[in-house]
């Protein structure tokens, strides 16, 4: 067994924690305040590399192996959840299914801007009405002609509404299986296609300053060579794109609970009650020793399901695992965190209160706890 | 053009020092970075590069460790790296400078050298000064804006007040770089890939012909800075508390 990273893995480590400290952490705070989504961050995060981190340099990617780009998604989650949505959702449901499905052209002609973090790309899976149950998504995408005439609406979709969108892929229904079961495609439409219309959802709890979407499909119609991959692949391109996302939304459970540790463990060193700092008093020490090793386990975890993905080993299993995992290990941690913190943790003063309420999507997003649970329960045999 | 930056690694300065012994501390548990003040040297010189042609070598004297804080400052852009190994974290500035010259006339001496205005964990600021002075070269510190054209170098200092000194010298010469001169990058992942394949030469302090004893200063011991301990209140009338205050000040802390 060998536990250490690589020194190019311990590098991206310590270039992004100190890109992070230094760039994102000054404006976290007032980003999350104002629910703005800040297109200058997320170019600065393409300039260093973010964008396109598993992607070959054939598509100007950064080449790099999945655990690196787990570790700098860790990275970024460790000071602000919001930007690690960005890149998460960039590259794990943006630029992945391009990559790992799209035709030759189709990755000639999206992948390098993206990479570049020029833009952003969008994945429409969940509806309004179909969430954990995504087989019953209701867009449909009937060929006409040469053309694809969209209809329906997708929602929650990270990156698809701001000036850098430069599309979406979008999960539609487009006949039916020899089961009777709807047969599901992908579809690439760009930004500004008529018909189209993508609107930023407001007024939420956490990653305030990622960018989340509602997106309108009426009679929309794009080239049918704009298909992914093939007609019916659908299904089983999203679930394939799910169990990568899955990794990059276990390392902001990861980052994340490191994060708000390390407010905590600062905070109780320098608080003083009853004559000497906090961390000294049995029931904070405590707490911070439950979380130091809920973390290391965590990571752990993750990373091994990473070394499986990266070893071309199946991995799906562990990667609910990680996911489910790591976002409730960021449960506790914040909650102890918040505690720690007593009063102060209440106030947007101490970043605390941001991690505690960035953690709550983590156990919903790509696949609610639940489902990962199921998922883990139909591999184990139940 | 041929260009040095002399890079130190040094603990991040947010880092935990746990004191071991009586000169070392615990620094397999600390993070180590490149020496922030190097850092202006590093992109400053990778910028003339860029603009100019020319190759960036970097020079370090400095434990084996030190190879990991080299990868950041080849990742940056520069091209090579020369490393002078020591056993201790504390080589004081006369030795250093001469392991710096030694190394760099050994690899063939450069155009121009920049060092940071100091390092952040010993910070003798002497390293720059003794080097030039053995190189009999000039060297203008704490530069904040700085041109080079063909033989000669146009270096500005804030001296206080916002007035600014304005140095013209000839090359080779010696640049203290600090803050202000530019604004570091963030080295690109691809480079970082890039920053493995590339040479660092290692070489012993023996290997240069220089003698690891032969310190003008040598560290006798480290202690930890003291807890700062809780105020006390002075109670009682004016006159009883100024009293009480110079009984103290003299035979308490016998700073009077």
């Amino acid at each position: 067994m060998d536990f250490d990273l690589t020194k190019e893995q311990e590098m991206i480590r310590k270039e992004v924690r100190k890109f992070a400290r230094n760039e994102i952490a000054p404006k976290a705070g007032d980003l999350d305040e104002n629910e703005e989504f800040s297109e200058d961050l997320t170019r600065k995060m393409g300039e260093i590399g973010l964008f396109g981190m598993f992607v070959s340099e054939a598509y100007e990617g950064q080449a790099m192996d999945y655990i690196s780009y787990i570790i700098a998604v860790e990275e970024i989650a460790r000071i602000d959840g919001s930007q690690a949505a960005t890149i998460a959702a960039g590259n794990s449901l943006g630029i992945g299914p391009i990559y790992y499905f799209g035709t030759e052209d189709q990755k000639q002609k999206y992948l390098p801007k993206l990479c570049a973090g020029e833009g952003l790309w969008g994945f429409g899976l969940t509806e309004p009405t179909a969430g954990s149950d995504a087989g019953g998504s209701k867009t449909t995408a009937v060929l006409d002609g040469n053309e694809w005439v969209i209809n329906g609406s997708k929602i929650f979709i990270t990156n698809a509404a701001c000036d850098m969108t430069m599309g979406v892929t979008v999960q539609a229904v487009t006949g039916t299986r020899d089961n009777g079961k709807p047969e599901y495609s992908c579809i690439l439409v760009e930004a500004g296609t008529p018909g189209f219309k993508a609107v930023p959802m407001h007024k939420k709890m956490m990653w305030r300053a990622s960018n989340t979407a509602e997106l309108y499909f009426d009679d929309v119609r794009v080239p049918k060579e704009n298909i992914l991959g093939k007609k019916g692949d659908g299904f089983h391109q999203m679930l394939a794109t799910l169990d990568g996302g899955r990794l990059s939304i276990g390392a902001m459970g990861l980052g994340g609970a490191q994060g708000a540790y390390d407010l905590a463990l600062a905070y109780a060193k320098e608080r003083e009650q009853f004559g000497q700092p906090i961390s000294k008093f049995q029931a904070i020490a405590f707490k911070l020793a439950d979380c130091a090793m809920e973390i290391e386990c965590a990571r752990n975890l993750l990373y091994k399901a990473c070394w499986l993905k990266s070893h071309h080993r199946p991995f799906e299993k562990e990667a609910a695992m990680g996911k489910l995992y790591c976002s409730e290990v960021m449960n506790r941690v914040v909650n102890h965190a918040v505690q720690i913190h007593g009063g102060y943790g209440l106030m947007k003063e101490y970043n605390v209160e941001r991690f505690f309420r960035d953690q709550k999507l983590l156990e919903i997003g790509e696949g609610t706890s639940e489902v990962q649970r199921l998922v883990i329960s139909r591999y184990i045999g139940c | 053009m041929k260009i040095c930056v002399c890079v130190k690694h040094v603990p991040d300065t947010a880092a935990t020092i746990k004191i071991d012994g009586e000169t070392g501390f615990k620094d397999s548990e600390i993070k180590f970075v490149v020496n922030p003040y190097d850092e202006y040297g590093v992109e400053e010189a990778v910028k003339l590069k860029e603009k100019n042609g020319g190759e960036v070598v970097i020079v370090t004297v400095g434990k084996p460790e030190a190879a990991a804080t080299i990868r950041s400052a080849l990742a940056m852009g520069a091209d090579r790296a020369i490393l002078v190994t020591t056993d201790s974290q504390f080589l004081d500035a006369s030795l250093t400078a001469k392991a710096l010259k030694a190394a760099m006339e050994k690899d063939g001496l450069p155009d121009l050298i920049f060092t940071g205005k100091g390092s952040v964990d010993t910070e003798s600021f002497q390293t720059q000064y003794r080097l030039a002075h053995s190189l009999g070269i000039p060297v203008v510190n704490e530069v904040s804006t700085l041109s080079v054209d063909g033989k000669k170098a146009v270096a500005e200092l804030e001296v206080g007040g916002g007035d600014k000194q304005v140095i013209e010298m000839g090359l080779p010469c010696v640049i203290g770089a600090t803050k202000g001169l530019n604004e570091p990058r963030y080295p690109k992942f691809p480079d970082i890939m890039k920053a493995k394949k590339k040479k660092i030469d290692e070489m012993t302090l023996a290997d240069l012909g220089l003698d690891a004893s032969a310190q003008g200063v040598t560290l006798e011991k480290l202690e930890p800075v003291p807890e700062r301990t809780g105020a006390k209140m002075i109670e009682g009338s004016v006159e009883e508390q100024v009293t009480e205050l110079i009984r103290i000040l003299k035979q308490d802390e016998k700073v009077l």
